[in-house]
């Protein structure tokens, strides 16, 4: 459709042009990915360039000023010690990523392994695995990374190992799905014949199959990363004030909420639900583009 | 293998169905194929006609069309389908869907999952005729009881009570053609019924299915990928290819003398056959349907082939005992 | 009726172990942890034979594995631990509070279930067209809200902005009595007394909390359902339907009685994690649940309260699951059979 003047434009090598072309086809065939992938990019961006964009330092007390509405001063108020909400938003961004990536970094490492294992290897293993898998799934999570949190120390690095492990269990089910499938359609028997090595065949071979299954997974297991490591903190664990994270910044303020100084929650609490949506929305969109059968117009 | 006279209007009469495939690949860019390319045929009253090809080459596309199930993204975009005086593509939906079930019914390929898995099998018959017919519910139960008997199934009573997930695969397509005369449809449609049948199941399914057909002057349309099927049952019988119903007509004769080329690959391919003559076939594989050359399908892998069959295909000529759609069909 | 009754026995017996070790690896991880009772209950200025003393009266000097058997033990006779922040018997103090909890949970679930189900099936009916879409935002959009914004984000529009709804704090106002306790409901036990006031009041207070319950349940339940109903629509059953020319309304019920076994299993998974994410909720709106409690518990390091409390939202979940079982026999066939 817009192909022509597509290459036109660009008198690049047609491979540029086809590549602008592709990117846009995918872009037009989600909107929804598309939009959620500009919002997490927004946010990615302003966590990167957090000390440079920033008017005032996050942690710095303006004791004449608490309190204040959003104005010409302060863009969007103060908080009940005086620090600039607008630059403790922003700034809570970073701990946001700081808290979601590790997490997913953390719930493939040890996730997929395990279920690339139990799928492969099936019986009493695979058993057990599932049982101890289910057995983390069944916790009401929430309650569970609080007890963890609470024994273990109050600490960031145990935040993010607690949700982290909360989801090995997600990423294990899946690729042991995938993998079951796959032996039933007698991909793995083949492997094995040829006679590779169990390692071999588990990552070489099976990893590149499962992992599409996974893909649409990540962007919502973060989304449900900063959303509990939020709910954490607001509880009051995993992060002390003064530190700007946005769920305690939303604890802060839910105190004044009453009294009506609603910009001290209100404005990190738009930030976090704008950035989980925007991780939804990816995920949808990963969902729609990866998965063969949703795609408009087939059978 | 007679009995079937053709005199008089038949009963089914499908003229130059084009079927469009409109689709959005996943990079949302629009391509058409053309699914159906222009596929005519006639069925009389005690015929079954035999519709096979290769697998894609439209076969259950023409069943669905006849019984307009067609959905986005397929699309009739011309033909007419006659059938009791009436063009089918021309009701609507109302209409269509009260024929259904009704005056032309319909057996698939895989029974134990056609079957809704929450109602009991006998219910699942009565509803059909209590929705067409507008019987009682008792009178209902008892019409199951009928056609239960009628497809062979013994102890009807305590049958009719069995879940779907209970029933073997030739039971379960037993219940389907019981599901499909128990309005006394005038037309069947089978698609693949016996594929996936145990051998001697299968021979039953369709010794059941022509005796019905004859007996009650009914006209079928048996789709299938398997020749055997075609000589031992059918009447009639079409070729069809990339979208083409290239050739049709008794299956005596097309079988033992085929006129187009791709009906002689079809026949010596088929494992229990003689080799008859030389092959006019290259290799290949099916075509792409979104990306068809104009005129003859079968251009790229017939060794007969001329520049007149890369520009115009010509129609199947209706009418004839045996037609053929080729520029330079074998003569007898 | 004796194989339902069968079903029902093999779960919770195969339910014991899982029950177990759930109640073991808490009892280990409250007392690995960094919380160590003893200096709470002693008191800053405890001496060291006092502490030893306290620590040997509560046992806490064995090891954990014969405190974990001691515990069991008295579990089966009905006796839960003590709190040692209120010196009340654990059991006790979970009880009185459970219902508090219930009454939110299961009216917001309700409300919220029948709306998501009833907004996802209509969506996957008319897919693509407007309703659909609407709804599927809707749905992201009470996805994406974590509960903790939502709850403050609504108090603050019906409360500081509207006015309308009553102030966040607890379940009734404090100029009223709590009407007397029958099912430890105020709402229904109000009625029951025919306090109007009362009653009055305590609905008005559960207005807000049940609305966050019922848009954090319905969201994920839309999206589901919506699949789950596409995937029927899609079978064979229902396509072999369509061509046996039965009537649209026919059809669309042989979609919703297929899509209820694996929409009554989501929602029961849905529900358990409700029960869990209504102890943010409580704490926002003082409402004096049992998850509010345990919360604190944890973050106080009350071992037994902690231990009571997990056990009893295992026991929740798997009294919830017992009975969406029992539903699925009679709704499923096949699943009689044995099959999964």
């Amino acid at each position: 459709m817009n192909a022509p003047s597509t290459l036109a434009m660009h008198q690049s090598p047609a491979a540029v042009g086809q590549l602008h072309r592709r990117i846009y086809s995918i872009a037009r065939s989600t909107p929804t990915g598309t939009v959620g992938l500009a919002i997490i990019s927004v946010f990615a961006l302003l966590a990167l360039l957090a000390p440079w964009i920033t008017q005032f330092d996050p942690v710095r007390p303006f004791p004449n000023s608490v309190l204040t509405g959003p104005g010409a001063q302060f863009l969007l108020g103060t908080d009940g010690n005086g620090m600039d909400v607008l630059s403790r938003t922003i700034y809570g961004a970073r701990y946001a990523f700081g808290i979601a990536v590790p997490v997913l970094l953390f719930g493939l490492i040890v996730g997929v392994p395990i279920g690339l294992y139990a799928g492969y290897r099936g019986g009493w293993v695979d058993e057990i695995t599932l049982r101890v898998m289910d057995a983390i799934r069944v916790f009401p999570s929430i309650i569970l990374a609080l007890a963890i949190v609470s024994a273990t120390g109050q600490s960031l690095a145990n935040v993010v190992l607690v949700i982290g492990m909360l989801d090995v269990p997600v990423f294990a089910r899946l690729v042991r799905a995938e993998v079951l499938a796959l032996r039933a359609g007698g991909f793995v028997e083949a492997a094995v014949n040829a006679g590779n090595p169990t390692w071999r065949i588990l990552f070489v071979h099976l990893l590149p199959n499962c992992i599409r299954g996974a893909m649409a997974q990540m962007p919502i297991r973060m989304a449900w990363a900063v959303r509990v490591s939020a709910t954490l903190a607001f509880i009051g664990v995993g992060i002390q004030v003064p530190t700007p994270e946005w769920g305690a910044m939303i604890r802060q303020g839910a105190d004044y909420m009453i009294s009506g100084e609603w910009w001290v929650s209100i404005v990190p609490g738009v930030a976090l639900v704008t950035l989980i949506i925007g991780f939804s929305m990816l995920g949808d969109g990963l969902e729609e583009l990866l998965d063969p059968r949703r795609q408009k117009g087939s059978r | 293998m007679s009995g079937t006279q053709e005199s008089g209007a038949p009963l089914l009469r499908v003229s130059d169905l084009h079927v469009h495939f409109v689709a959005h690949d996943r990079f949302n860019n629009e391509r058409t194929a053309r699914a159906l390319n222009g596929v005519s045929l006639q069925i009389h009253r005690g015929q079954i006609f035999g519709l096979v090809g290769e697998t894609g080459a439209g076969k259950s596309l023409t069943a669905h069309a006849v019984m307009q199930l067609l959905r986005e993204p397929a699309r009739l975009v011309r033909g007419a389908i006659h059938f009791e005086g009436q063009d089918l593509a021309q009701l609507t939906e109302d209409d269509m869907n009260s024929l259904r079930g009704d005056r032309i019914a319909m057996v698939v390929q895989s029974p134990k999952t056609s079957l809704d898995p929450l109602t009991r099998v006998g219910e699942q018959i009565a509803r059909i005729h209590r929705v067409h017919r507008k019987a009682s519910e008792a009178q209902a139960r008892e019409k199951a009881l009928q056609m239960l008997r009628a497809v062979g199934i013994p102890d009807p009573e305590s049958r009719a009570q069995a879940w779907p997930h209970e029933l073997s695969g030739g039971m379960a397509q037993r219940v389907l053609i019981a599901m499909a005369l128990v309005n006394d449809a005038q037309l069947i449609i089978a698609d693949e019924p016996s594929t996936g049948l145990d051998v001697t199941v299968q021979a039953q399914i369709l010794d059941l299915l022509r005796v019905t057909v004859r007996t009650r002057q009914m006209a079928s349309l048996l789709i299938t990928h398997d020749l055997g099927v075609v000589a031992q049952y059918c009447d009639q019988v079409g070729v069809m290819f990339a979208g083409s119903l290239v050739e049709a007509g008794p299956v005596a004769e097309v079988f033992t003398r085929p006129r187009h080329p791709y009906t002689r690959h079809l026949l010596d391919s088929s494992p229990d056959r003689i080799v008859l003559g030389k092959s006019q076939t290259r290799a290949g594989t099916a075509p792409d349907l979104y990306n068809l050359p104009p005129g003859c399908p079968y251009q790229n892998r017939c060794t007969r082939v001329q520049d007149v069959c890369r520009d115009h295909l010509m129609d199947l000529p209706e009418d004839t005992r045996h037609g053929v759609r080729c520029h330079f069909p074998e003569t007898a | 009726m004796i194989s339902t009754l069968y079903l029902v026995l093999r779960r919770a017996v195969l339910s014991l172990p899982i029950l177990l070790g759930v109640l073991l690896f808490t009892f280990m991880l409250v007392r690995v942890g960094n919380n160590d009772p003893v200096g709470m209950l002693a008191g800053p200025t405890a001496g060291a034979n006092e502490i030893n003393a306290i620590r040997a009266a509560y046992k806490l000097d064995q090891p954990v594995l014969a405190q974990f058997v001691e515990y069991v033990r008295l579990v089966f006779r009905g006796d839960f631990g003590t709190s040692w922040l209120s010196g009340k018997p654990v059991l006790d103090e979970l009880l009185l509070r459970l219902p508090a909890t219930l009454e939110l949970v299961l009216l917001g679930s309700f409300v919220g279930g029948l709306v998501g189900v009833w907004a996802g099936m209509r969506s996957a009916l008319h897919a693509n067209r407007r309703f659909d879409h609407w709804s599927r935002f809707l749905s992201l959009l009470g996805f994406g809200m974590p509960t903790i914004f939502l709850g403050l984000a609504l108090i603050f529009v019906f409360f500081f902005l509207l006015e309308w709804a009553p102030p966040p704090m607890g379940r009734i106002d404090l100029m009223i009595n709590s009407p007397k306790l029958v099912t430890g409901s105020y709402l229904v036990d109000a009625l029951i007394a025919g306090d109007k006031a009362a009653a009055l009041s305590a609905a008005g207070r559960l207005v807000l909390p049940c609305l966050v319950v019922a848009i954090v349940f319905a969201a994920p339940l839309i999206k589901q359902t919506r699949a789950i109903a596409l995937d029927v629509m899609a079978s064979d059953y229902v396509r072999y339907a369509r061509a046996a020319g039965l009537p649209k309304p026919m059809v669309r019920r042989m979609v919703w009685r297929n899509s209820s076994v694996p929409v009554l299993t989501y929602g029961a998974t849905e529900l358990t994690a409700l029960f869990g994410a209504a102890s943010v909720l409580e704490l926002i709106f003082s409402w004096g649940g049992v998850s509010q409690f345990g919360l604190t518990a944890i973050l106080k390091g009350d071992f037994a309260v902690v231990q009571g409390y997990v056990l009893l939202m295992s026991v929740i979940a798997i009294v919830v699951f017992a009975i969406t079982d029992l539903l699925i026999v009679k709704l499923e066939p096949r699943a009689a059979a044995g099959a999964r």
